[in-house]
């Protein structure tokens, strides 16, 4: 019996326990179906392809009819022509939605709500052709003469985006992608967190823990949630080709075989990095409800990590780019994004994982460390100070300092009490301290990173976010919950 | 066979295990008992290596128990919990699987043990929906489905209807005459006496005494005597070296020291009230127990 095995099956009765509940298949049919309409809706509303109905009523050039369902020929629609005997017999067929505008005389585009923009460039470019064929008719100038004369010059545009070869398509497909991306680490990596709260509450970690070690049934836990994960997001994909497939229109040449490749190995390391974390915080929790507390610093870096990569498409070649697609904590999203949009060498995304793997191994060791400690703690909520010190009295020591009334045991209580009191007020000062060396820190470096860039916000967002992530370290390291009180 | 060796852990300032040395042998029952605090529950989590140990070893058949001899191991912790929302047949065959069984042979286990308990009506319920004496019987599969050489239950009494008691201790009698060694913890020290061949206490983390019961209570020095009676009070403070341990209606309990004859107790009681009932017995454990503790 080793751990390996033993891992495997804690992973799959996390598969089969949790691929069962209702909450997780409504998130998968959710999450398929939101992909699945994202693509399909917009080509579904924006009448692109479909017919137009256009009603002509009035004197207009005989040629008009012939004109309009010509220019909408070029503009990739079909126009039906409707002739109505009088104005009001027209505006009846407007106001019952019969027909989509209504040309009064050549002169008047009538509608029921708002114009359609479309369709009014193209009604009034015909009605603009029509007319001056017309007067050169009536100026005797040959049909052959006037048509060379107007004969439209091709213009065409182009969507240059941030990188040659990426349009802005593709640029909010990349966005797309590092969402779910964030979603999806975000979401099981806080599975992990309230698996390994609720296996402590529930108490059936003992049962557990006297069969298999506690890494083995941290890395089954993070395995299983991890292979549900996976799960998902092939579910996502697959909605996602099969509208692309049903829509038939979209061509999103960012996300090619290579890049989902890369984003499926990124999601893995993602989540591997977070959910380690989750699950050593997780274990620091006593209650149900601490669950908020003890991800607190999670529950920054995360957020900040997407938003990182999110600005970083605008300039995915920069060394901004470069850093946070290298960095650990937020290459995981920042680097699938640069691989897509096309700005890696090949060596790149390879370095970066090969980081990001490291930094795993670290966390591995560290979260283990945390998580062996702290997860048979029967008290109230653990400081990571404590965790990490290896969790000092249990229930059962706590029970006799509660029960024996001997003077010895007295003693040694007091002393101990006394000592607490002592190290709290040491505690308070050094808080305080450090709170003020923090703040300074944070204000002199969202200053550097405000010069290096030259981006005021940028700086201020670096210096915030660094006191916030600072200030919830503190927080989880020494078990306050708040700002410090004053002593008495 | 299970042995404590000078096994000794601290937390802090607090010391919970203080030189152990104590054994538990297969096929028979030990009772482990101690005021709360002394530190039963952490003497357990050792065999487990949910505590690490300061000093000393804990051996099984000779061997430093380590992951390998916990495979062959079950126990019942303090802290009863299983998975709530997980099916009740389902969850014992993945705890029996977790000891190392195959899927059909833990299954086999998890079925004969539902049935004899009562409970295979309810194999395929939600934790959750069991009543709680039901639940108690599910954790004490979990500790079972293993099929252990050892089982460890911290206060498997605690919280049973005096029906479920006697249950739970024909069952653990029977496991123990199937080889299994078997070592629980418990306050109801009347029970201990009935139900086990040795006894271990312990007291402020030290073993202060430990060995079969029966030899125990033979070893100790005095010898206490249960009369009933018919008829006016005997006068007790004529049997000098005699003392009273308790006097109600129509019957007493004395304490005899070493070398008190017998004979004549009986036959001062004899001179004035009809005698019922006559026993001259060794301390009971709570007597054993008391001394010990205090000492």
């Amino acid at each position: 019996m080793n751990g390996v095995r033993q891992s495997w099956l804690v992973a799959k009765r996390e598969l089969r326990e949790r691929s069962r509940s209702r909450a997780f298949l409504a998130s998968v049919i959710l999450m398929a179906v939101t992909a699945g309409a994202m693509l399909i809706l917009p080509a579904v509303l924006v009448p692109g392809g479909s017919a137009r109905d256009v009603g002509l009523t009035g004197r207009a050039p005989a040629a008009l009819a012939a004109t309009v369902a010509g220019q909408a020929h070029a503009a990739g629609f079909t126009a039906r022509i409707h002739r109505y005997a009088s104005l009001a017999a027209g505006e009846q067929a407007v106001r019952q939605g019969r027909v989509d505008v209504l040309v009064s005389g050549a002169q008047r585009l009538e509608w029921r709500g708002r114009a359609d923009q479309q369709l009014e460039a193209v009604v009034t470019g015909a009605i603009q052709l029509a007319v001056v064929r017309e007067r050169a008719a009536a100026a005797g100038i040959r049909p052959e003469a006037a048509a060379a004369l107007l004969a439209p010059v091709p213009v065409s545009s182009a969507e240059l985006g941030h990188m040659a070869g990426r349009s802005p398509g593709d640029e909010t497909a990349v966005i797309v992608m590092i969402g779910i991306l964030f979603f999806c680490i975000a979401i099981f990596g806080a599975m992990v967190l309230n698996g390994v709260l609720e296996e402590k509450t529930s108490r059936v970690v003992e049962v557990l823990l006297a069969r298999i070690p506690a890494r083995a049934l941290l890395a089954g836990k993070i395995t299983g949630i991890g292979l549900l994960g996976l799960a998902q997001i092939a579910v996502t994909a697959l909605a996602a080709l099969v509208a692309i497939t049903a829509v038939g229109s979209v061509d999103v040449p960012a996300i090619r075989g290579s890049v989902l490749a890369w984003a499926i190995v990124w999601f893995v390391l993602g989540y591997a990095l977070y959910a380690t974390v989750y699950g050593a915080l997780g274990s620091l929790g006593s209650r149900a409800e601490d669950a908020q507390a003890v991800a607190g610093p999670v529950t920054i870096v995360l957020p900040a990590a997407y938003f990182a990569s999110f600005f970083m498409i605008a300039q995915p070649a920069s060394m901004a780019a470069r850093v946070i697609s290298y960095f650990p904590l937020t290459a995981p999203m920042a680097m699938p994004g640069r691989i897509a949009m096309g700005a890696t060498a090949w060596w790149e995304p390879v370095l970066a994982a090969v980081l990001t793997l490291a930094a795993i191994i670290g966390l591995v060791l560290l979260a283990g460390r945390i998580y062996t400690a702290a997860i048979l703690h029967g008290g109230p909520r653990l400081s990571l100070r404590a965790a990490w010190r290896g969790a000092p009295a249990p229930a059962a020591p706590a029970a006799r300092t509660g029960t024996q009334t001997t003077a010895p045991a007295g003693h040694r209580v007091r002393a101990t009490e006394g000592r607490k009191r002592a190290m709290a007020t040491t505690d308070q000062n050094s808080h305080r301290l450090l709170i003020t060396t923090l703040t300074g820190i944070a204000v002199a470096l969202g200053i550097a990173v405000a010069v290096l860039s030259s981006d005021v916000i940028a700086g201020v967002i670096a210096g915030a976010g660094f006191l916030a992530i600072s200030v919830q370290m503190i927080k989880l390291w020494t078990g306050h919950s708040g700002p410090p009180v004053s002593p008495h | 066979m299970l042995g404590f060796d000078g096994v000794t852990k601290s937390f802090g300032p607090v010391t919970a295990l203080d030189g152990c040395t104590f054994t538990a042998r297969p096929g028979r029952l030990t009772g482990f008992v101690g005021p709360n605090g002394a530190g039963k529950t952490t003497a357990m989590r050792a065999v487990f290596g949910l505590t690490e140990l300061d000093a000393g070893t804990i051996r099984w058949r000779g061997v430093t128990v380590s992951a390998a001899e916990r495979t062959r191991f079950g126990y019942m912790p303090e802290e009863r919990g299983l998975y709530p929302r997980m099916r009740v047949r389902e969850q014992l065959v993945y705890l029996g699987r977790l000891c190392g069984r195959s899927a059909a042979g833990a299954g086999r286990s998890v079925d004969g043990w539902l049935g004899r308990l009562g409970l295979a009506a309810r194999a395929a319920d939600r934790l959750d929906a069991l009543s709680h004496g039901n639940q108690q019987r599910v954790q004490l599969i979990a500790a079972l489905v293993g099929e252990p050489d050892l089982l460890v239950l911290d206060e498997p009494f605690s919280g049973l209807d005096p029906l479920a008691m006697g249950a739970m201790a024909d069952l653990l009698a029977d496991v123990a005459a199937g080889g299994v060694t078997v070592l629980f913890s418990s306050h109801q020290l009347d029970l201990v006496q009935d139900l086990c061949q040795d006894v271990v206490i312990i007291d402020h983390g030290r073993i202060v005494l430990a060995g079969e019961l029966a030899g125990l209570r033979a070893a100790a020095p005095e010898r206490f005597v249960d009369i009933r009676y018919q008829g006016p009070a005997p006068d007790w403070s004529r049997l000098a070296p005699v003392a009273v341990v308790e006097a109600g209606e129509g019957q007493a309990r004395l304490r005899a020291g070493p070398g008190t004859d017998v004979a004549a107790v009986l036959a001062t009681v004899q001179a004035c009230a009809d005698i019922v009932s006559f026993g001259y017995q060794p301390p009971t454990l709570s007597e054993l127990f008391r001394q010990a503790v205090t000492a």
